[in-house]
């Protein structure tokens, strides 16, 4: 099964690292996905304070922390994983506390 | 559809062991989240009759006013309409002390006018079942069981996307193909493959939901810290319902209970009132919620308006199918997908098949790693070898826990919902004498498991579900003869329910007899080691061509 299909690789194979890879994905997965959901609270229609929207923005959490969790094993490997989710969560987060800031408001 | 081989193994390892971890704990969540679909018609299988004669409301104003007179400390209590409107139960007003409380208190109206209070003693299998569904009966807090079940919710999520991913190059060739050989593992696999892809969807969204229900606080506490500067309280306060009415705690008077149904009436004409919940009665900040359904539309279990109870104007529709605005209306949505409270009938049955066949999916998920760690171990044995190979301390753990878990659950269910029947008005707090059972029957399952091993327990326990399985009709047949039980009026659907399980179990159990007996010699199914069978006669395990 593995003879006839590794020769058609020309990419190297992903390296499983279990722990590095699953730990980035549930805690940067998470705060990733606070920062997005946080994102759309504050720029997204009608503001932070809409009628029942703070429900959506909880729910928004979900789908999104447990996407990342889920697709982080596609990652060459764990490092990889924690560089490329570590910059998105500083883009993320960066853009959050722009858009809560007052001088853009 | 193509996808590199390096990448299905390492999600067909993902899946694995997201499916260890959880299967147990989700087949528990499952079996009894199916049974929740059916609560209320459970309750008044084990509920004795009595005659109810079909209220009108011509005296619930009466009955509010002599209460409040009675008992003026009381001023949070809901009215039943609907079920004493149909004849389910008497008109009463009734009152909770704590937020889960199985015995409420209740005031009904005599004819002359006077009122009785009484606490009732509902036999509260709805709430064990439901509490099961939330928290797997982890006994203690509330809060324990469920951030519990939200966790493995979040790890059924990930097994979800890799079971996705490692069928996707292979779905085309083997969906909906069953194949019926010697080789079991085969069967299995192709059984879990199209349980878990047919009901897909209904596993998304009951995933996703249950991680929210399961672990919101702590998401909530979170956002209001980076997200909400602090500031979350405000925000969500502003939000509520009652976020304009006033503080004003002086006596006031009220309108009689039929002028808010005729103006809820008038608001949505296909709304169905249930119940009126009253908060702060008799004071001038009264309030009354018109709880409902509206099948046509996704509420979460019921819907309500807000009206003030003084002058009964509307005061919120937030949570009124129908007059949500947008942000409500999705998260609503969400609610009702997870609970099945929308469509009727329908929704609802399917709900209960599609949960049965989820603990399904969890159960052949198990039976599949055990089988797999089989052939794992004969081929470490070398593929000449012939007889038994011994199957490893983790394959026998696993089987015996499956075993043990899966159908403790199911006879302890089974076993208290039918003594629910025989216990009634015999016992003083039925609600406890049910969780008894339950975690009797359970752990006395588990180590049954444990102590005789996986393959006579298998036996041995699936008899044990369909017997207290059947045990359900059995009481309702014996209440045509016998004095203290009786024949539930309209809830046949109960028992031909629990016959049709019992059935089925009892098939299960032939089944697993027959596997023990004429099944290869080295799984953890087959009879003990030694039956003069053994070695005789058998093939050796046809490999899997793959």
């Amino acid at each position: 099964m593995t003879d006839a299909s590794s020769a058609r690789h020309t990419q190297a194979p992903i390296r499983p690292d279990w722990w590095s890879k699953s730990v980035a994905g549930v805690v940067l997965g998470f705060s990733l996905a606070i920062a997005m959901s946080g994102l759309f609270a504050w720029i997204g229609p009608g503001g932070p304070a809409a009628v029942n929207k703070l429900q959506f923005i909880m729910w928004l959490v979900v789908p999104i922390w447990l996407g990342v969790a889920s697709v982080c094993f596609l990652f060459r490997s764990g490092r990889q994983a924690w560089l490329w989710l570590g910059c998105a969560n500083i883009l993320a987060h960066t853009a959050l506390l722009a858009a809560r800031s007052p001088l853009l408001h | 559809m193509a996808i590199r081989t390096d990448v299905v193994r390492l999600y067909r390892q993902v899946h694995t062991w997201t499916g260890i971890l959880t299967g147990l704990i989700l087949f528990v969540c499952f079996y009894a989240g199916a049974l929740t679909m059916f609560k209320e018609p459970l309750e008044r299988w084990i509920t004795p009759p009595v005659a109810v004669t079909p209220a009108t409301l011509d005296r619930a104003e009466e009955l509010v006013a002599a209460t409040r007179a009675l008992r003026p400390e009381v001023r949070d209590f809901t009215l039943a309409v609907g079920p004493a409107l149909a004849g389910e139960v008497p008109l009463r007003l009734t009152w909770t002390e704590e937020r889960f409380d199985p015995a409420p208190w209740a005031a009904t109206l005599a004819p002359d006018g006077s009122v009785a209070v009484e606490q009732l003693n509902p036999s509260g299998i709805g709430l064990l079942v439901d509490f099961l569904h939330r928290t797997v009966g982890i006994p203690g807090d509330l809060d324990i069981g469920t951030t519990v079940t939200g966790i493995a919710s979040a790890l059924y999520v990930v097994a979800l996307v890799s079971g996705v991913i490692i069928l996707l190059p292979s779905l085309v060739k083997d969906f909906l193909v069953l194949r019926v050989t010697r080789n079991v593992k085969r069967l299995w696999l192709d059984a879990h493959n199209v349980l878990g892809l047919i009901s897909l969807p209904f596993h998304i969204v009951i995933a996703l939901s249950a991680v929210v229900f399961g672990l919101h606080d702590h998401i909530y506490d979170t956002l209001d810290r980076v997200v909400y500067g602090g500031q979350m309280r405000a925000v969500a306060a502003s939000s509520s319902p009652f976020r304009t009415v006033s503080k004003d705690m002086s006596p006031a008077g009220m309108l009689p209970p039929k002028e808010f149904l005729t103006r809820v009436h008038s608001l949505a004409p296909g709304f169905q009132p249930v119940s009126l919940e009253y908060h702060d009665a008799g004071t001038g900040a009264a309030t009354v919620r018109v709880w409902g359904h509206d099948p046509r539309y996704l509420v979460r279990r019921e819907g309500f308006v807000l009206m003030g109870a003084v002058d009964g104007r509307i005061i919120d529709t937030e949570y009124m199918p129908g007059h949500q605005n947008g942000w409500s209306a999705t998260v609503s949505a969400f609610f009702a997908l997870h609970f099945g409270s929308f469509g009727g009938g329908i929704v609802r049955w399917s709900y209960f098949l599609l949960g049965l066949a989820g603990a399904a999916l969890f159960y052949t998920g198990n039976l599949l790693w055990i089988e797999s760690r089989r052939r794992t171990e004969r081929q470490a044995k070398g593929r000449s070898a012939v007889g038994p190979v011994e199957q490893s301390r983790a394959t026998r753990l696993l089987a015996a826990g499956t075993v043990g878990v899966c159908l403790g659950c199911v006879a302890g269910l089974s076993l208290t919902i039918a003594a629910g029947k025989w216990l009634s008005g015999l016992v003083d707090d039925l609600h406890a004498w049910h969780w008894g059972i339950y975690y009797a029957v359970f752990l006395g399952a588990c180590a049954w498991a444990f102590l005789r091993g996986a393959s006579r327990a298998g036996v041995e326990l699936l008899w044990a579900s369909a017997v207290a399985t059947a045990a359900i009709p059995a009481t309702s047949l014996l209440g045509l003869v016998m004095p203290g039980l009786w024949l539930s009026d309209g809830l046949i659907g109960v028992d031909l329910v629990a016959l049709a399980g019992a059935l089925a179990f009892a098939a299960m159990a032939r089944s697993a007899e027959r596997r023990a007996q004429t099944g290869p010699r080295d799984s953890v199914w087959a009879a003990a080691v030694g039956h003069p069978k053994s070695e005789m006669g058998m093939q050796p395990l046809a490999h899997p061509a793959e």
